[in-house]
Formats: structure tokens, sequence, C-alpha cells
């Protein structure tokens, strides 16, 4: 089908097709889309929220489905260098299980003097965390942003807020989170900003993700001068943490009087996070200790 | 001998072949991979897919194509809604106009079409996200992004033109 148009001064006929038509205005509709899409973010971002929660839901079980496969097969090629590695890693297993033994018998010593000492006091023990573990299905974000999806969501008791750990220390917290899936902004975020204080020194400082992997620390005071390896943790100052988590180590940055953090935790091989209530900003959430294995429920809806 | 129903069926699997492979890489690029610190340098596999149907086959990938993957890498990597598909939507239509200059030639010139794709779309994606949440986005990961794209692009490539030889033999 054709359009025929005549115009003064013109000789010929102009035949333009209906198909050649609607992709140039279809083009320019869609570019007016995006641009009226990222103006609507900026003007009403709980709206853009929303949907984009929404979608990360529908999404998710795909995630998860194409996950799957790619993570047994890393586990093989770890299991791989694992037999090859095991007489070395059984004799550091032995020097650490030695060493925990140790530990074990003071934690016990001291774990009973403590309960003396809180009988004495008539100390009201405060109620257990509740965690959640959720596995990593995403690792979003590419040169700009730095976040991870994870296949736990309100349903399982996630909210906006949750701390996100691994053993070894904070990731994160959960800055979206749908009903099957959540969203965790990165400590290496360029947005993610947490008050801390350097251990040993007790110098309080903010941690500022710049998207490298290891966070800036900002607004320390003038006279701060941490020792390289100085363990930092939350401040608790903001309530959005707790105080003292384990956030990472100090080292210095590039420039004299800079400094940076290396992560606690392994950010670059998260596979599995635990998001941790810690009931600070009081919410629908039962503090009571709760654990549910989101890995357990499969994400199908 | 194939029934008129599946050969219907059959033929419009082959018409939405490029749509969904390029869905698919943009989920692959987004999925958590068992190398460290892959995510912060993923290539940006869904422009590669992108940039190769709409030099090959643009009657089968168009501009609400590029649109919707975009809005989905948005979705996805937490980027402004609209930002990726924004940048899809122009990228798709510069490279439709200059289709002819990359296609037909040697593989190198699609590689060099590529090259310059991935760069300016990258580089105003920076651009773009800094005036947008007014604060400058580091430089050196989007570098890198940009030399690990231009690097493996041949394999997607391959990949993706063995896929069309096997399902979309016609042009």
């Amino acid at each position: 089908m054709s359009i025929r148009s005549r115009s003064k001064g013109w000789s010929s006929v102009a035949v333009i097709s209906w198909r050649g038509l609607t992709q140039r205005y279809l083009f320019i509709l869609l570019m007016l889309a995006a641009a009226g899409l990222i103006v609507m973010g900026r003007v009403r971002p709980t709206t853009i929220d929303n949907a984009r929660i929404h979608a990360i839901d529908t999404i998710a079980p795909v995630l998860d489905a194409l996950t799957r496969p790619v993570t047994a097969l890393g586990h093989v090629a770890s299991n791989v260098t694992s037999y090859v590695n095991l007489r070395s890693e059984n004799e550091q297993l032995r020097t650490t299980n030695t060493r925990l033994r140790d530990w074990q018998t003071q934690v016990v010593a001291l774990e009973r003097e403590n309960t003396e000492l809180r009988r004495l006091l008539n100390f009201k023990a405060e109620p257990g965390l509740a965690y959640i573990s959720a596995r990593v299905i995403a690792d979003t974000g590419g040169a700009f942003t730095r976040g991870l999806i994870v296949t736990a969501g309100k349903l399982d008791g996630v909210r906006e807020g949750m701390a996100a750990m691994t053993g070894n220390g904070l990731v994160g917290r959960v800055v979206e989170a749908g009903d099957w899936s959540s969203r965790v902004l990165l400590i290496t975020d360029l947005n993610s900003r947490i008050p801390v204080t350097i251990t040993g020194s007790n110098d309080r400082a903010i941690l500022a993700g710049d998207n490298s992997s290891t966070p800036d620390l900002l607004y320390m005071p003038q006279d701060a001068a941490p020792t390289p390896n100085a363990a930092v943790v939350t401040s608790g100052h903001g309530g959005v943490f707790p105080p003292n988590l384990p956030v990472g180590q100090v080292v210095a940055g590039h420039n004299k009087g800079e400094y940076k953090i290396i992560p606690a935790a392994d950010i670059g091989r998260i596979d599995y996070v635990r998001l941790i209530d810690f009931n600070l900003r009081g919410g629908a959430f039962n503090p009571v200790a709760t654990k549910i294995d989101a890995e357990t429920r499969a994400p199908s809806h | 001998m194939l029934t008129p129903a599946w050969q219907r069926f059959d033929n419009g699997a082959r018409m939405v072949l490029p749509f969904v492979t390029t869905l698919m890489l943009c989920l692959l690029s987004s999925i958590r991979w068992p190398i460290p610190f892959l995510g912060t340098v993923a290539p940006p596999l869904a422009l590669m897919a992108i940039y190769y149907w709409t030099v090959h086959r643009p009657d089968l990938f168009g501009s609400g194509g590029a649109f919707f993957i975009g809005l989905l890498h948005d979705v996805i990597n937490n980027l402004p809604l609209g930002l990726s598909a924004l940048l899809f939507v122009a990228a798709h239509q510069i490279i439709l106009r200059q289709r002819r200059f990359f296609s037909g030639h040697s593989f190198f010139m699609l590689w060099v079409g590529f090259i310059l794709t991935v760069t300016i779309t990258m580089i105003i994606e920076e651009i773009l996200l800094g005036v947008i949440n007014w604060h400058g986005v580091p430089f050196r990961p989007v570098l890198m992004q940009i030399i690990l794209a231009i690097v493996l692009f041949p394999l997607p490539c391959w990949l993706l033109i063995r896929l069309q030889r096997a399902a979309l033999p016609q042009n």
C-alpha cells in the first residue's frame, strides 16, 4: 500500500511506502517515550520503582533458571580445583581447627561468665535476629551501578533497608523488595553511603562507593591516620545498620590522605547472601528469630 | 511433509529468532557467572545482538524490539528507566542508515562498525547517566567494558552468523 503525493514545483511523484512511514514515526515515538520515562523516573520515582519491582519479579524465574546451570558448572570447576588442592587445604584446615578449638574453650568460659554477670544485673536479653538466606541470580549494573538480584522477596519476609551480609561481612542493603525477588545495593555502588568507625583509632567516616572494588573513606577527622589493615565496622549512626558489623580493612589510596577499604566480603564471588533484619526502624517484620531458606522455595509464580 | 499449522509455527519461530536471541543475550549478560568481577565489566551482549541483527536482518528486528530490550536492560541493571531504551533505539536507527556500509564487506568492517557503535553508545550513556544522577560516573570501568566488548565481539557474532545461516538462510 502506498501514498502518492504531488507537490508544486516537483516534476516527479514521490512514493512513500507505508512501512517506511510507520518505521520513521515509530522511531520518533519510541525516542519520545524513552525520554518521557526518564523524566517520569525523576518526577514520580515511586511509580517507576513499583513498575520496576513488578518487572523484576516477572523476570526473576527466568534469571533463576538461567543461573542454575551456570552455577552448577561453576561448582564442577570449583570441585576440580578442590581435588587438586586437597592436600594443602587439608593441612590448612587442621591448623585452623586447632586454633578454633582454643577459641572455643575461651568462648565457653566467656559465655559462662557473661551469663553469670547478666543474671547478677537482671539483664533482659534482646530478641534474636531474623535472617533470610537468598541466592544471587543476577549480578547487575555493568560499569554504571553495583547491585545484585536475589531470590527472596516480601513473601519471604524481606523488606527494604535490610542488611545483606555474607559470613565475612557486610555486602550492602535491600533497596527494592518485590514479592519473589529483591535488589541489593552493594557497598561499592556509587550511591552507597554508610557511616563507619575505624577500629583502634575509633575515627568515624562515611564509606562511599565509587563503583570500584575498593570504596572510599570520606569525611574523616583531619588528624585521622588510620593504620593499614585496621578493621572498619559500621558505626550505627543513621539508624540503617547496627554498630560493629564488619565491613572491611583500611588500605591507603593513590593520593596522600586518601583511604579506601577492601571489603571483608568477597564481593566479586557472592553466590548467597543473608538478609538480616535488625529491626532498627520498626515495621511488620517479626523480630523473633526466624530463618527462611529462600533457596528451598521454587520461584515459580 | 510439514502440515500447514506446523509450517506457520516454524515460520513464526524463525521470524522472532532475532528478537529472542537478543533477549537471551540481554539476560545472559546480567546473570551471575562464576567469574569474579565479571558483572562489573560484563560486555553489553544485547547491544552486540542489536547491532548484528540491524545490519543483517533489519526486516526482522525493528525499533520496537530495540526499545523493549532497552527497557529490560534498564530494569535489570537498575539504570534510569528509558535510558538504554533511548540509546538502543537511537543506535538501531543510526546502524540502519549505515548498514550497507557495514554489511556485505569483510568481517573486519562489521567489527569496525561495532567498535564505533559500542564506543559511542557507552560514552553517551556515561554522559547521560551523569546528567540524570547529577554526579559523574567513573570512566575506567566503562573503558574496560568497551575494550572487553570489542575483544569478545567475534564470539557472539560467530554464534549469530551460524544461527542466521541455519535458521534464516534467505535475506
